[in-house]
């Protein structure tokens, strides 16, 4: 932590470190578990692994209370705009971490009903390979977050949120104007980022 | 010397200091510490209802409900108010002889309604 | 037996048979097919348990829906083939057995045959404005995405956008 000077006990830190420090030592994780990894997150939460050392003993099935979305597993074409529909209920501060190969790019699912990969349509922070990963890899992919984390900087504006929030209001506009449902949309857009070359809906 | 003020006094002034820091502590950690700290960014995508993500199968909670809460709440408020008027009587019922019956009348009106709601059927919760 | 059984009691409905490590299987033609669904019924072939379909285009029809039947009392399997023309309907068999409910929308969602007599033909597993029906052969694996192919070059390719641009 940045400018602690105990020897004359006095803390003259930046704000920044202070506030970081804070957040990456209690992110209370949002499970997104869909498949397999989602049991690999249960033995990690479990007490061998014990990930509640790292402030995430609070696990929160609710977007307004958690502040780390851990996806957790495959994520189809038909669940793409429910994930977006749970990152946008969440409030800021926010990250994501996509958990697995499938969560990543889509893993062995090379096909027409597998999300190729979360940051198609999510801003991701953190990606954990594996299939599953181990418990280890898991805490060491939060810990990378943390270091993440404690580089940000509180004033700067978090532009992939913006443009989350942007591609969002795209998706609404697009489903009155074509009157599809919103798997449809989700799916149009990310054809169509495809066809021009970008991977990213948002 | 005998101090001419009302011995009332600190107890006021303690009052009103613990009044003063409360709402301190509640503007600080309130207003201005996340003033400061928070990240704004008001959304309207984050006021919708959390459905699991997706989209909800009906306009808000607006829907209908039994009307037997609406019998329960009622006649809870009467008796409830028949109650709070026996409380004062209680402690005073043996200075007069009328003062017992005039209440024992007021009763007596309400257990002829009781009755009727009894018979009724609206105390009972399972039709 | 029992496949004797049928063709003593409906001659000509066994198109074909064959049995392979004691599973048995016979092809129907549509037009018997409620026939011998109702016979085995009261053969005691009281259990559906799956409805599925295979998208073979050959000349004469295009689809075989494969229907698999158990026989609880006596643990006899059958399967029952039936072959089916592009665009032509089954018959459900919805009123015989409640699997069938979803089993039929997942060979609608899939391979788009209709079933007459379903009470709810909708999709099940896809969307319900997906465009085709994933199972046919002429649908492509990928579904129209370029970046899902065994070419992954494509989608680190320079000119895809990156997250850190």
């Amino acid at each position: 932590m940045a400018g602690i000077n105990l020897d004359d006990s006095v803390m003259t830190t930046r704000l920044d470190s202070v506030v970081n420090w804070a957040r990456k030592n209690s992110l209370w994780p949002l499970p997104f578990g869909t498949a397999c990894c989602a049991i690999e997150f249960m033995s990690m939460m479990a007490s061998r692994y014990d990930f509640s050392r790292f402030g995430a003993e609070a696990l929160r099935f609710s977007p307004r209370q958690s502040d780390m979305l851990l996806v957790l597993g495959t994520v189809t074409n038909k669940q793409a705009p429910v994930l977006r529909q749970i990152y946008a209920q969440m409030a800021e501060p926010k990250w994501v971490v996509a958990v697995g190969v499938c969560a990543s790019s889509g893993g062995m699912y090379r096909t027409y009903a597998t999300l190729q990969g979360i940051d198609r349509v999510v801003p991701v922070d953190v990606y954990v390979p594996g299939c599953p990963p181990r418990p280890e890899g898991m805490i060491f992919g939060v810990m990378e977050l943390q270091k993440k984390i404690t580089r940000e900087s509180l004033s700067a504006r978090k532009e992939h949120v913006e443009r989350f929030y942007q591609s969002l209001a795209r998706q609404e506009e697009l489903q009155k104007a074509k009157g599809l449902s919103q798997y449809q949309v989700v799916r149009e857009m990310v054809l169509e980022a495809g066809a021009q070359g970008g991977q990213q809906i948002w | 010397m005998t101090p001419t003020f009302s011995p009332f006094l600190p107890i006021m002034l303690l009052f009103l200091i613990a009044l003063g820091v409360g709402a301190a502590i509640l503007v600080v950690s309130g207003k201005i510490l996340p003033g400061l700290l928070k990240p704004d960014n008001p959304q309207r995508a984050k006021l919708t209802p959390y459905e699991c993500g997706a989209p909800p199968l009906q306009e808000g909670a607006r829907h209908r409900y039994s009307v037997k809460f609406y019998l329960v709440a009622m006649l809870f408020i009467l008796f409830d108010v028949e109650a709070a008027f026996l409380l004062p009587w209680a402690v005073q019922y043996k200075t007069h002889l009328w003062t017992f019956w005039a209440m024992l009348s007021f009763l007596a009106t309400l257990l002829v309604g009781y009755i009727y709601a009894w018979g009724k059927g609206a105390l009972d919760w399972e039709r | 037996m029992v496949i004797e059984r049928i063709e003593a009691q409906l001659p000509g409905a066994v198109l074909e048979r064959h049995a392979f490590r004691g599973d048995e299987t016979i092809t129907v033609a549509g037009t018997s097919f409620l026939a011998v669904v109702d016979f085995l019924f009261g053969e005691g072939f009281q259990m559906l348990l799956d409805v599925t379909a295979v998208d073979l285009e050959t000349p004469e029809y295009r689809f075989e829906v494969v229907y698999h039947l158990l026989n609880l009392a006596s643990q006899a399997r059958m399967r029952i083939k039936v072959p089916v023309a592009d665009g032509a309907a089954q018959p459900s068999l919805t009123g015989r057995f409640k699997s069938a409910d979803w089993s039929e929308r997942e060979v609608f969602d899939l391979f788009g045959i209709p079933f007459e007599g379903h009470p709810n033909l909708t999709r099940l597993l896809m969307w319900e404005d997906f465009p085709g029906h994933p199972l046919r052969k002429d649908f492509p694996l990928d579904g129209g995405d370029i970046f899902c192919s065994n070419d992954i070059g494509a989608s680190y390719s320079p000119e895809a956008r990156s997250l850190n641009a």
